[in-house]
């Protein structure tokens, strides 16, 4: 079987600064991969030729095991890091502008979409201006604009910056969701206990090199003797957990987006 | 089309169009317009010259003389206003006519009191001293003095609070002074100054192209004309800065709202520039349809009574209309993809006007031209400005409303255009491409056209 995404021997330099150099990655199907590094690593780079946005100075990329054309864009669901969105846009109208733009006509969007609207309680906003949304509402409308194509593959690029617990456990749903289906998930992140709790493989960049990369197990075996291990651990609640727990014992309702305005 | 395309152009343009600023735009600059010539109209029948004037008349021959002139006023009114020419013709067979140019001319509200101050040479140093007061201490408005050299040379003084003021009304006594003293001369000479009545004729220069058969484009018009040409020249102006600003934002929010990523994932950047300039130009298009449609209102003899023009408004000829459209589509597209290129790479409005005004300059080069172009049509101005791609739109509708130029120049201009705007906007795509996707630090002019020239 194919890779879902190969790239072999690329490069990518900006003038002098090498941002990707010689980059080769194989990221199986149906796995969920995480593209790790520090800042000005190379991962946004990285994603933006796999996605197509910039072109590689050279080396080969394949997508579902083609060369990445304007069709194969649409098998997959893009967050770029930088997210946005037409801020005096309806929200549904915004989202069948993104469904049309992915030659998905408002029909299926719209069967595809429902399930969605209601899980995320976003049916009473279809009508209201992105603007009047909170963060975490037009987080949602963001994360379904890149489900209306239904896609194989899914990009995330650093998911997780910028949101608070609530959200971070929004985005995993998505992901586990995702991951059920049998998609691709690939997401960056410079987190790595987000990495460790939901890739299977991972690679790691610095400098616009590749300097590891595999299954988190297989790594984690190698580097067993040489990397000193965490003292035993008495298992105790994890703070995310309570937060949880706590938020919902507090007995008070979410804030409405007009109040978080 | 594409439908992807279709989708960002429908995007932009209900985005555009929905919004309130956009019908307030589009009412208030026809409203603004039409109030002006209101004004302008409601201004002009009030004219007024009214006021106290002494007259020292050291020849002692023209007072009486001045006083009958201005007594006899209804006529030399016509003489006093200046009119354009054609407004005033005195054809019998045509008194509606007659009637609209009445209705047209300025009405001259004339209410002088002329007075005669009695003096001589040797008194006029004192007579000067309190005929200044007087007209410091605004008891009259102004005062002449004649000599017996007025009725030699024409030579005479007027003398008010201000040499800039009441412009009209001292044009209007030099006139009454000018019948009366050519009258006195005419006696001197023997003539009976009747006979200067009789024999004043007014001689009407009606322009008429040189052509066998008759046009219709008789002088008649040319006021109209003239006020049709500037319009749309300003029209195509105006448009070119307002919906070049309406790509500057657009460009900007997209990207400044990083949403422009998630599109360019789906749609090729030129594609997502292409859609943007079409959408923002069918919302030009709408406001000319809007404008178009109330100036069919005003043109209905009703409104154009109200506007004191009860000869109606002449047609606006079709060839005219077509330059329009297509100058107008031509320059937009050009500025449109060089204002998208401009911009691209920033990221505020204060960084992309520095280099949007280039272009704006060019512009508004070609506006101060407009008079000599419309004067001179072939001139050696005009042609070469109507070949010059960044002010060709303006120059050569331009001369296509005056003065239809030689059909191989209207295709070299267009031909020239196209090819500008073929090489604007494939340089504006390259620029755009990268441009929307750096932040941070403003490139300099030579790493914008790097990116123009960088492989993919």
């Amino acid at each position: 079987m194919t890779a879902a995404i190969s790239l072999k021997g690329v490069v990518k330099s900006f003038g002098k600064f090498a941002a990707v150099d010689h980059l080769d990655l194989e990221i199986p199907h149906g796995t969920t991969f995480g593209l790790l590094g520090p800042n000005g690593a190379g991962k946004t780079t990285t994603i933006r030729m796999i996605m197509n946005i910039t072109k590689p100075d050279s080396g080969e990329i394949r997508v579902l095991g083609e060369k990445m054309s304007e069709a194969l864009q649409h098998r997959i669901g893009y967050l770029p890091e930088e997210r946005g969105l037409y801020r005096k846009m309806k929200v549904l109208e915004q989202l069948l502008f993104f469904a049309a733009i992915k030659d998905v006509d408002k029909d299926t969007a719209m069967k595809r979409l429902s399930p969605w609207i209601d899980s995320m309680d976003l049916r009473p906003w279809l009508q209201k201006k992105t603007e009047e949304l909170s963060k975490g509402m037009q987080q949602k409308v963001q994360f379904l604009g890149t489900l209306v194509h239904d896609p194989d593959v899914l990009i995330l690029d650093e998911p997780f910056s910028g949101l608070d617990p609530m959200n971070v456990i929004l985005v995993k749903d998505f992901l586990t969701e995702f991951k059920r289906q049998g998609k691709t998930v690939i997401f960056s992140t410079h987190v790595l206990e987000q990495a460790e709790r939901m890739c299977e493989s991972i690679a790691l960049l610095y400098r616009g090199r590749k300097i590891l990369d595999g299954t988190v197990k297989d790594i984690k075996h190698a580097y067993l003797d040489r990397v000193p291990l965490p003292p035993p651990v008495e298992p105790e609640p994890e703070l995310e957990k309570i937060f949880i727990k706590a938020v919902q014992e507090s007995g008070l309702e979410a804030p409405t987006a007009e109040e978080l305005k | 089309m594409n439908a992807k395309l279709l989708a960002i152009i429908k995007r932009e343009y209900l985005q555009q169009v929905r919004t309130k600023a956009f019908w307030i735009a589009t009412f208030l600059i026809p409203g603004l317009g039409l109030g002006m010539i209101f004004i302008q109209v409601a201004l002009s029948r009030t004219l007024v010259a009214k006021g106290r004037i002494g007259v020292v008349d050291l020849s002692g021959r023209l007072y009486e003389p001045l006083l009958a002139e201005y007594k006899a006023r209804p006529t030399d009114e016509e003489e006093g206003t200046k009119t354009e020419p054609g407004k005033d013709k005195k054809t019998p067979d045509a008194p509606v006519l007659e009637k609209a140019s009445q209705a047209q001319k300025p009405k001259l509200v004339t209410k002088l009191d002329l007075f005669q101050v009695n003096a001589t040479p040797e008194t006029l140093p004192a007579v000067r001293t309190k005929l200044n007061e007087d007209v410091q201490k605004e008891r009259i408005k102004a005062y002449i003095v004649l000599t017996p050299k007025t009725l030699e040379t024409g030579a005479a003084e007027w003398r008010a609070q201000s040499v800039k003021a009441e412009v009209v009304m001292r044009e209007q006594i030099a006139n009454y002074l000018s019948r009366a003293a050519t009258k006195e001369r005419l006696r001197d000479k023997g003539v009976d100054p009747k006979v200067y009545e009789a024999a004043r004729v007014r001689v009407d220069l009606e322009a008429h192209e040189a052509q066998e058969i008759e046009s219709g484009e008789s002088g008649k018009n040319v006021g109209f004309n003239i006020a049709v040409s500037a319009t749309f020249f300003f029209l195509i102006y105006i448009s070119i800065f307002m919906y070049g600003a309406y790509i500057m934002r657009g460009v900007l929010e997209e990207k400044n709202n990083r949403i422009v990523e998630v599109i360019v994932s789906s749609v090729r950047p030129t594609t997502l520039m292409l859609g943007k300039i079409l959408g923002i130009g069918l919302v030009g298009l709408t406001q000319y349809a809007v404008w178009a449609g109330l100036a069919i209102a005003v043109t209905l003899p009703g409104a154009a009574a109200v506007m004191g023009m009860s000869e109606g408004i002449p047609h606006i000829p079709t060839g005219t209309i077509g330059a329009f459209v297509l100058f107008f589509v031509l320059g937009y597209f050009l500025y449109a993809s060089l204002y998208a290129a401009l911009t691209a790479p920033f990221n505020t409005e204060q960084e992309a006007q520095q280099f949007v005004m280039i272009p704006g300059m060019m512009l508004i080069l070609t506006s101060t031209t407009w008079f000599f172009a419309f004067n001179q049509p072939n001139g050696t101005l005009a042609t070469a400005l109507s070949f010059f791609p960044f002010t060709a739109p303006l120059m050569m509708f331009m001369r296509i409303s005056v003065q239809t130029p030689p059909l191989w120049q209207i295709g070299l201009s267009v031909t020239i255009l196209l090819a500008t705007i073929w090489a604007v906007a494939w340089f504006a795509g390259r620029v755009y491409r990268v441009g929307i996707l750096m932040y941070g630090k403003k490139p300099t002019l030579p790493e914008i056209f790097r990116w123009a020239f960088q492989a993919d």
